[in-house]
């Protein structure tokens, strides 16, 4: 009668993206809104660089001209878009009402599960906020984002990119499991990450030593790494196995530190409520 | 029948470390800079054995324990000192493992996708639990002769009323055939009719498949309906562990008298019913003194007399308040099980 699991078993966390995809596509609402904000936050950017560049006596800045950042600038707030599934949040949420439980009396692993569970946002938000906007800044700027092997790293690296920011994402949710709030370290989290992985500003216009630092933390294999092979045009690959490794090597040190973070963690558990 | 008992607790206890709060502003301040912690035994030394297939009702006021028992014998929490068993597993060390084996309800939330149909709901914890086909489609088909839900399956979580959830989730904890199965008040905030649907369906449930279920609740009703065996808790201390006839036999010999002095609403104010409350307690102390559990109250318009007939008959209580009062009407009430409870909770038996 009772199965016992056996070997591990990729179906019934594929059952989760299901499910998270099926739940989000019932929500249509909100892709309208998220792109509508989008809109004006690229209006911003926009604007704001024009001037920045206007007031430069040169038209290259640090190395890029005002289409290149704007380019990168654009990307980086759709990557923004659809990698921020608010896990944090849920997380935050969950430990705080003891809704928690329910998760935890699931046969999983609860950094497997709550991965999984957020799998079906990620690949919504995918294709339906990161796809377009890509399209579009692809046909507007015809022939400044080169279309060959580098789009095949960027679509690994777009994952790998994905796993790190999650793995930093679920670390700070459970710092919850200490603090039971979770709003100021959150609103921390998002500036250093924003910041220091180049999402709001490319690296290239950091000062020298900054730019040293930031270059040695996994911040930047989120946004700087996915989007610097993207923008490239190289026919040589030597230079995105480097990316990739450097991607890859953060995979693995933040699995780990997430991993054994919650596992010390969860014993501090005192699950509210009921 | 396997007769080794399916959940084992060995003499259980469990910290809480809280933080002691200040009051105020100020306090709040304060609590910013020092911070003193206490310890809550939430828990206390408590053993028990649970064998297959039983009903268990596990009982006790809010506060006492009982979620954190579940909580820690679901693997969630990890008790501060002595063992668990369940399926002869240690639960907070095998917690998926355990998970496998065990279905959950918790009558205050639910583990249904809230915006899916109920029936995808299932179809996901067919993946979870890797479910056979066979297993999944001859549970459903049970669940159709039970409670004749198809027309819910389509239904998502978000629409249903709480009945209609709280059945789903009842469901959904049978769905992967668990050998145990806890239910932390399934019957919460439901109406009189959904609760004897969920009473019977938790029954053929238990009937059908022997799944031990071990159930928590302040409604007396469910108690009466399902469990054979309770055991009470108060303050993280076993108090009661027993079945429930054992317990009315305890209580056999209290009667509560019911008597009424005016069919006057005028002479029945609260106030008038406390004062001969009181006179009447007074007076059956002095008259009695070895009838030590004689307790009186005024109840609506009637004045209620606890009495335990071990210590002193019925008719002679009448007889005496009858020479000095005039008796328009006269009940005689059997203890309830919620009485009775109701006198543990509140340090009746020892």
């Amino acid at each position: 009668m009772n199965t016992e699991p056996k070997k591990f078993n990729l179906n019934k966390y594929f059952a989760l993206t299901k499910a998270s995809i099926l739940e989000e596509l019932s929500f249509r609402a909100n892709y309208l809104v998220t792109f509508l904000g989008n809109l004006i936050y690229l209006c911003v950017i926009y604007f704001l660089w024009k001037a920045i560049y206007n007031s430069s006596p040169h038209d290259i800045v640090n190395g890029m001209t005002f289409s290149d950042t704007f380019i990168y600038l654009v990307l980086a707030s759709a990557m923004f878009n659809f990698l921020e599934t608010y896990v944090v949040w849920i997380m935050a949420k969950d430990i705080q009402t003891g809704k928690i439980v329910v998760d935890l009396i699931k046969p999983m692993n609860y950094q497997l599960y709550t991965f999984f569970y957020f799998s079906g946002i990620y690949i919504t938000y995918f294709f339906i906020t990161f796809m377009p906007t890509f399209l579009i800044v692809l046909f507007f700027t015809w022939g400044k984002i080169a279309i060959g092997i580098n789009l095949v790293f960027y679509v690994l690296s777009l994952i790998l990119a994905l796993i790190i920011n999650f793995c930093i994402d679920f670390l700070v949710g459970t710092i919850c499991l200490y603090t039971e709030s979770i709003w100021g370290t959150n609103i921390m989290k998002e500036v250093v990450v924003l910041l220091l992985s180049g999402a709001t500003i490319p690296l290239a216009f950091f000062p020298e030593t900054l730019r040293k630092i930031v270059e040695m933390l996994p911040f930047q294999a989120i946004y700087n790494l996915p989007l610097t092979i993207l923008t490239s045009n190289n026919t040589d690959p030597s230079g995105y196995f480097q990316a990739i490794a450097i991607q890859f090597f953060w995979v693995v040190v933040m699995i780990i530190l997430s991993a054994l973070f919650w596992k010390k963690s969860i014993k501090v558990i005192t699950v509210n409520g009921g | 029948m396997n007769m080794e008992p399916i959940i084992q607790i060995k003499n259980v206890s469990k910290e809480f470390k809280v933080l002691n709060r200040r009051e105020g502003l100020m306090g709040s301040i304060k609590d910013l800079f020092s911070r003193n912690y206490k310890i809550i035994n939430a828990i206390s030394n408590i053993t028990m054995d649970i064998m297959p297939g039983e009903i268990v009702g596990y009982l006790g006021p809010n506060g006492a324990g009982k979620s954190t028992t579940i909580k820690m014998m679901t693997g969630v929490l990890k008790p501060t000192s002595g063992e668990i068993l369940v399926n002869g597993r240690v639960p907070y060390e095998n917690r998926t493992k355990n998970a496998q084996n065990i279905g959950v309800v918790f009558g205050q939330r639910t583990q249904l996708w809230w915006a899916l149909p109920v029936i995808e709901s299932f179809k996901i914890l067919k993946e979870i639990y890797r479910i056979d086909d066979k297993v999944y489609n001859d549970n459903l088909e049970l669940y159709n002769n039970l409670v004749g839900v198809k027309e819910l399956y389509s239904k998502p979580v978000r629409q249903m009323s709480l009945g209609q959830r709280t059945l789903c989730d009842i469901l959904a904890a049978f769905l992967h055939n668990p050998s145990v199965v806890f239910l932390d008040e399934p019957t919460i905030g439901l109406d009189v009719t959904m609760k004897s649907k969920i009473r019977e369906l938790i029954t053929e449930l238990n009937r059908v498949k022997n799944t031990t279920v071990i159930l928590t609740t302040h409604d007396m009703g469910d108690v009466d309906a399902l469990c054979k065996r309770i055991i009470i808790i108060d303050k993280g201390t076993r108090i009661y562990d027993n079945s429930i006839e054992n317990l009315k036999d305890y209580f056999g010999a209290y009667r509560t008298l019911k008597l009424m002095f005016s069919k006057n609403p005028e002479d029945n104010t609260e106030e008038n019913l406390n004062k001969i409350a009181a006179e009447i307690q007074t007076s059956l102390h002095k008259e009695f003194p070895s009838a030590e559990n004689i307790a009186v109250c005024s109840n609506e318009e009637w004045i209620d007399i606890f009495i335990n007939e071990d210590e002193i008959k019925m008719m002679e209580i009448m007889n005496f308040i009858q020479n000095t009062r005039n008796i328009v009407d006269v009940k005689i009430t059997e203890i309830s099980t919620e009485s009775v409870i109701k006198k543990i909770y509140e340090g009746g038996v020892k």
